[in-house]
């Protein structure tokens, strides 16, 4: 697909896939054109999604752009409800659950980030993760701690509900 | 510096202002209160200037078909030549400097009419001689479509312009109090220096006295503890 700008700079010689072309709708320039991405799976979080996968989505985010692109999408939301909610949604994106191949319910399941209107990002615990990134020692502590620690979801949330 | 970026936002023009970039958007703000009522304004994450219902996607398809006048952006590198690195330092394998990446802004460079590079520290490791990866040029071939590119650059010490001739950022104004020598001590490229230097008009009481009340209080609402830390006068 083509892209405007980009020529000239460092993206020309650090992606050879990134190629330009004689533009064919403008005589004598060059355009940029650029592979399309096909994820193998994407991990999207809804706000609400129903059963047959219909998903309510961040409106100023482009998850349900990536949905499309994906060969496997995997969808967790806030809530599991009714059919009918998502669609009298006053705002969001909603998602037809044709792209989406499994969905499941995972409340606080974009923690540490946000989900707007319901929870803020937990900026304690970013702080804490930033300086466990800082070297591997620290890294496999935090990991062990909140990734293969916890067994489920609710373990996951007790564990970064501790100091 | 955002009542300096505010005496370039034009009346009537589309002016949109990205993530991260508090000052900006005060000054921004401060315009559309004062001389740009009839400004069309954009601002990230601000609940009344932030229209964008479809993704991200939507704000970038409105920046790729022209519409904006004025756009901002910054790197962690930006040189004489005013090309932005927000990629890597170094090795681009074994990078000394990681940066968050380019994002959109090697097509917002292109496709905003006037661009003003701001950053919020001047010093010789940022404002550097050649980038060591360009993520937007400042300048390019003619044979590609480009109806923008940079217009000045805004920092804590001076007002850069970027001349189309030279295709070089030069000085236009020093803030108040700030030397020639300080400057060139803070600044990675040699400086070709007008004389006598032109000095930045300086902030009115009117300019004062909005940023610190309704332009604080419109900023609070995209960035509350900046508006609170900065502009409460505490």
């Amino acid at each position: 697909m083509p892209v405007p700008g980009h020529v000239g700079s460092d993206y020309e010689r650090l992606r050879p896939d990134f190629r330009v072309i004689p533009d064919p709708y403008a005589a004598g320039k060059r355009v940029m054109v650029v592979p399309a991405i096909r994820p193998d799976v994407a991990l999207v979080h809804a706000h609400l999604a129903d059963t047959a996968g219909t998903l309510l989505l961040e409106e100023r985010e482009d998850d349900a752009l990536l949905a499309q692109a994906s060969r496997v999408v995997i969808a967790s939301a806030e809530r599991i409800v009714p059919t009918d909610l998502i669609r009298r949604a006053p705002t969001g994106i909603t998602l037809e659950g044709l792209h989406v191949t499994a969905v499941v319910e995972v409340p606080r399941g974009a923690h540490p980030t946000a989900v707007r209107g319901l929870y803020d990002i937990d900026e304690r615990h970013l702080r804490a993760y930033m300086a466990a990134a800082r070297d591997d020692a620290t890294f496999k502590t935090y990991l062990d701690r909140y990734v293969f620690g916890p067994r489920a979801h609710d373990e996951y949330l007790d564990a970064v509900s501790r100091p | 510096m955002a009542v300096a970026i505010s005496r370039e936002v034009r009346d009537g023009e589309t002016v949109a202002v990205g993530t991260l970039a508090p000052v900006p958007a005060a000054g921004v703000l401060l315009a559309h209160l004062s001389h740009a009522p009839r400004a069309r304004v954009f601002i990230f994450n601000h609940e009344d200037y932030w229209p964008f219902r479809q993704g991200s996607k939507e704000f970038y398809d409105y920046a790729q078909r022209g519409n904006f006048d004025l756009f901002f952006l910054s790197g962690g590198q930006i040189d004489r030549h005013g090309n932005l690195n927000l990629i890597t330092i170094g090795d681009h394998d074994h990078p000394t400097l990681r940066f968050p990446g380019g994002a959109g802004s090697a097509m917002l460079y292109y496709m905003a009419r006037r661009v003003i590079i701001f950053r919020m520290d001047h010093a010789p490791r940022i404002f550097v001689e050649r980038v060591g990866t360009i993520a937007s040029p400042g300048s390019s071939p003619p044979d590609v479509v480009r109806p923008g590119g940079p217009w000045k650059a805004i920092t804590p010490l001076c007002v850069f312009r970027f001349d189309a001739a030279t295709r070089t950022l030069v000085v236009e104004s020093v803030h108040p109090g700030i030397t020639a020598d300080a400057l060139q001590r803070r600044t990675g490229f040699p400086l070709d220096l007008p004389a006598p230097l032109p000095v930045t008009p300086p902030p009115t009481a009117a300019e004062l006295s909005l940023l610190r009340g309704r332009v604080r209080e419109s900023l609070a609402k995209a960035y509350p503890r900046f508006a609170e830390a900065v502009l409460a006068g505490r």
